[in-house]
């Protein structure tokens, strides 16, 4: 049999052989235990180094912004539950925000705080899993356990708050469902209590630790101008020193009233990249509680309408700062009920696709650690 | 085991006793069975989250005996379809599925393996149900399903499992290969069909009903009152950046024809008084196209360093590609739209790619290709990327039409 493959498969710049060792292909995914989901990576290998690496996307593509055309605005809002499912939360606000400035809906002050409250509170769920799933592919089956034990305590303050683990839709145009639960801001303060305790226990289980930190440490390197020209958002672009999040820089809500600091990282790699993630919980912590302290009490909803329509031939665009960074919904309209076309701006589909700078030049099982602190989630990029 | 476990019935039925020994065998062979599940590591989106939550240290899966999740399909008998199935997918699962030994049992999870789920309607691309491609054991409603749901679900499983027996071996079941039938219009109208039986037969009982509680009212239910707040209006948040004055004056320095969108006309003053909350959305021609772009990144003061997204917006006679940027030093955003010209004889559409500026344009252009069928000249990788290469037509435009794929809403 011809073991040599003599045509370049798609989106290869060059054919495997040559040189002093025979280069070859590897297939990983779309079914692979490290690539969170259906991402299918090919990957050109010589030895065990990654030569370049060619993402394939589309496996979970659900067509949801063909579905958002023929569906009123208000219902759009639980389909955008399921693209990024980790933080759902916030891309709800994402739509409620482009609906609010296109319609001109106005939002009480207690629901924005609400608003911020559970934001916030979802960054550190979100970061949560990811930071169980990250040692969990780097081969630390404990973190996992760990990291879903505390996960699970904000879960049930989010089922009682709106009634779902995972698929929220909890916001609305002009504010939120329902009010706060009783007892809920008391919880939330235990919980941050808890959580500033545990983060330092994280610290000496996975950041401390010798073996996670050869593993990451110089690896996985995008570098600042790499990421800036992807269009990498939040922690990925902020570890390789770009001063961008958009709670900062084009604060949405009011999120310009509360002090909190935007970690950034020195050089870029997998370890940067990690300290981001986890100084992020501790900021989301810090938010938490100015909020909770000063919560003000009063409507959590302005005067629904029956219908919001944004005026004929406008658009309205909205970016917020998800768990993973950027995430923008460009709503078009052409005066009727249905949105005209709504797209979604993902952060993870410029991740995935810088993934080839990142990776290429290190090991094989590098990849894996990269794209675990990458922390994609594939639906969102698929949508 | 070295011993063909179907001999077991033919040896010991026929023997006094022997049907005793035989139904203990089943027991054991169920038992060992049905309390050693190692399902697949496989989870396409939502519903994968509460999987793994089922599989972690609250509802600990491993009190069912179900906690080995292995990652290839040659060592696991059990595969949790956790998430939407889409038809890209679809191919890769009946690998899986034949790649798994016998016996080997199917868990649908959540909505979108039942029916699709949220993703019902006019969705062309996933499938309205996994049992239209893989047989399934156990379906689990929810969207998506609590991890109690899915626990139970598996002890569903070890029922089903437990009821097996080896006088009559499973047979492998066959694998379902039409994923784009319509199934629901058949059933609609036959349900339709009952319906109206049942409305004929209940209509005189009804009349009867009526003339014996001549006083009888029925509860009216009430409508749910939400608590609404005050009406008010839309007060953007305060933010410092670059205004749009000024992003206009840079722009037209060098490109003085560029009107912006809507705007056209706009004067000085009335520029002045745009609110920060504005993005200066800029209409150039094609020509102008890469060089207004390259233009926007290198300038000094603009310094558009970010591209948040191309994307584009089907307006029926021709296209607009719109690029949104940022930029991290000024904190500001410029729009920029492109129109492209179709129409039904000229079914091509082209524009120059901007690729070779930023990297990130490459997969948005490749998904504009993909989704609208614009292509884009001197891109480096021209492909589809989110569909199959198969797949016919381009779905985002709005004269798409697949009757096969497509079920309308009704309302
Ligand atoms: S059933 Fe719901 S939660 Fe599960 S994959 Fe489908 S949309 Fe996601």
């Amino acid at each position: 049999m011809d073991l040599v493959q003599t045509e370049i498969p798609e989106g290869f710049t060059r054919s495997a052989g040559g040189g002093h060792t025979e280069e070859y292909y590897l297939n990983m995914g779309p079914q692979h235990p490290s690539t969170h989901g259906v991402l299918r990576l090919m990957v050109r290998l010589d030895g065990e180094t990654v030569k370049e690496i060619v993402p394939h996307i589309g496996y979970i593509h659900r067509s949801i912004e063909k579905m958002a055309e023929s569906q009123s605005l208000i219902q759009n809002i639980h389909l955008t539950d399921r693209l990024d499912y980790l933080s759902c939360h916030m891309t709800n606000l994402g739509l409620c925000l482009a609906i609010e400035q296109g319609a001109d809906v106005g939002v009480p002050e207690r629901a924005e705080y609400i608003r911020i409250i559970v934001c916030e509170l979802q960054r550190i769920q979100s970061h949560l899993l990811w930071w169980g799933c990250f040692a969990m592919d780097l081969g630390a089956l404990t973190a996992f356990l760990y990291g879903f034990d505390e996960r699970e305590k904000i879960t049930d303050l989010f089922e009682e708050l709106c009634g779902a683990r995972l698929t929220m839709n909890y916001f609305r145009p002009g504010g939120c469902v329902s009010d706060l639960p009783n007892e809920f801001i008391p919880r939330i303060l235990k919980i941050c209590e808890h959580m500033k305790t545990t983060l330092d226990e994280y610290d000496n289980l996975v950041s401390k630790n010798m073996i996670i930190r050869e593993r990451t440490q110089g690896v996985g390197i995008l570098s600042k101008e790499r990421a800036l020209s992807h269009g990498c958002t939040g922690p990925v672009a902020r570890a390789s020193g770009i001063n961008y999040d958009v709670r900062k820089d084009e604060p949405y809500g009011i999120y310009n009233r509360f002090d909190f600091d935007v970690p950034l990282g020195a050089t870029g790699d997998c370890y940067d990249r990690y300290t981001v993630r986890i100084e992020e919980m501790r900021q989301s912590i810090r938010i938490l509680e100015q909020a909770c302290k000063d919560l003000p009490d009063g409507d959590f909803r302005s005067k629904e309408k029956p219908n919001y329509k944004i005026p004929k031939d406008e658009h309205s665009f909205s970016s917020v700062e998800t768990a993973r960074g950027n995430f923008s919904t460009y709503v078009v309209s052409d005066g009727g009920k249905t949105p005209y076309r709504i797209k979604y701006r993902s952060p993870n589909f410029s991740h995935i696709g810088a993934i080839n700078d990142m990776a290429s030049g290190y090991k094989l099982a590098d990849l894996v650690t990269v794209l675990a602190t990458l922390d994609p989630v594939i639906p969102d990029i698929d949508r | 085991m070295g011993i063909d476990l179907q001999l077991i019935p033919k040896v010991l039925d026929p023997l006094p006793g022997g049907k005793g020994l035989t139904n203990a065998v089943d027991y054991i062979v169920n038992w060992a069975r049905s309390s050693s599940l190692w399902p697949l590591v496989y989870g396409t989106s939502c519903c994968a989250i509460e999987m793994m939550a089922t599989g972690a240290a609250r509802h600990d899966i491993s009190r069912f005996g179900a906690e080995v999740f292995r990652a290839s399909p040659r060592q696991a008998d059990l595969i949790i379809l956790a998430g939407t199935l889409t038809e890209k997918m679809s191919h890769h699962l009946k690998t899986l599925y034949e790649q798994m030994p016998e016996p080997k049992y199917v868990i649908a999870m959540g909505a979108c393996t039942i029916s699709g789920g949220p993703f019902y309607y006019d969705n062309y691309s996933v499938i309205k149900g996994a049992d239209r491609i893989v047989p399934v054991d156990v379906f689990i409603p929810g969207c998506p399903p609590r991890p109690e749901a899915l626990l139970h679900g598996i002890l569903e499983l070890q029922k089903l499992i437990s009821g097996e027996t080896i006088r009559q071996p499973r047979v492998p079941r066959p694998l379902n290969d039409d994923p784009m039938i319509d199934r629901h219009s058949a059933d609609a109208a036959a349900w339709k069909e009952e319906d109206k039986k049942i409305q004929e037969e209940l209509a005189g009982k009804r009349e009867q009903w009526a003339a014996e509680n001549p006083d009888f009212k029925a509860y009216k239910g009430e409508r749910f009152k939400n608590v609404s707040g005050p009406k008010m209006g839309h007060t953007p948040v305060e933010r410092s950046c670059t205004s749009v004055a000024d992003i206009c004056a840079a722009v037209h320095d060098k490109f003085p024809d560029i009107p912006l969108y809507n705007k056209a006309e706009i004067t000085d003053e009335e520029l002045a008084e745009l609110s920060p909350q504005y993005i200066p959305d800029f209409v150039v021609g094609q020509e102008q196209y890469t060089a207004f772009i390259s233009f926007l990144k290198n300038h000094a003061d603009l310094n558009m360093d970010l591209l948040l997204q191309v994307t584009a917006v089907d307006w029926k006679d021709h296209f607009d590609v719109l690029v949104h940027l940022y930029s991290t030093t000024g904190k500001h955003k410029i729009f920029v739209r492109c129109s492209v010209d179709y129409s039904k004889e000229n079914d091509t559409p082209e524009i120059d790619t901007i690729s070779h500026l930023f990297s990130g344009a490459n997969w948005h252009e490749r998904e504009i290709f993909d989704l609208f069928g614009i292509t884009f000249t001197n891109h480096p990788d021209m492909r589809r990327i989110l569909l199959r290469d198969d797949f016919v037509g381009h779905p985002l435009r709005k004269d798409f039409e697949d009757s096969s794929r497509i079920v309308k809403r009704p309302y």
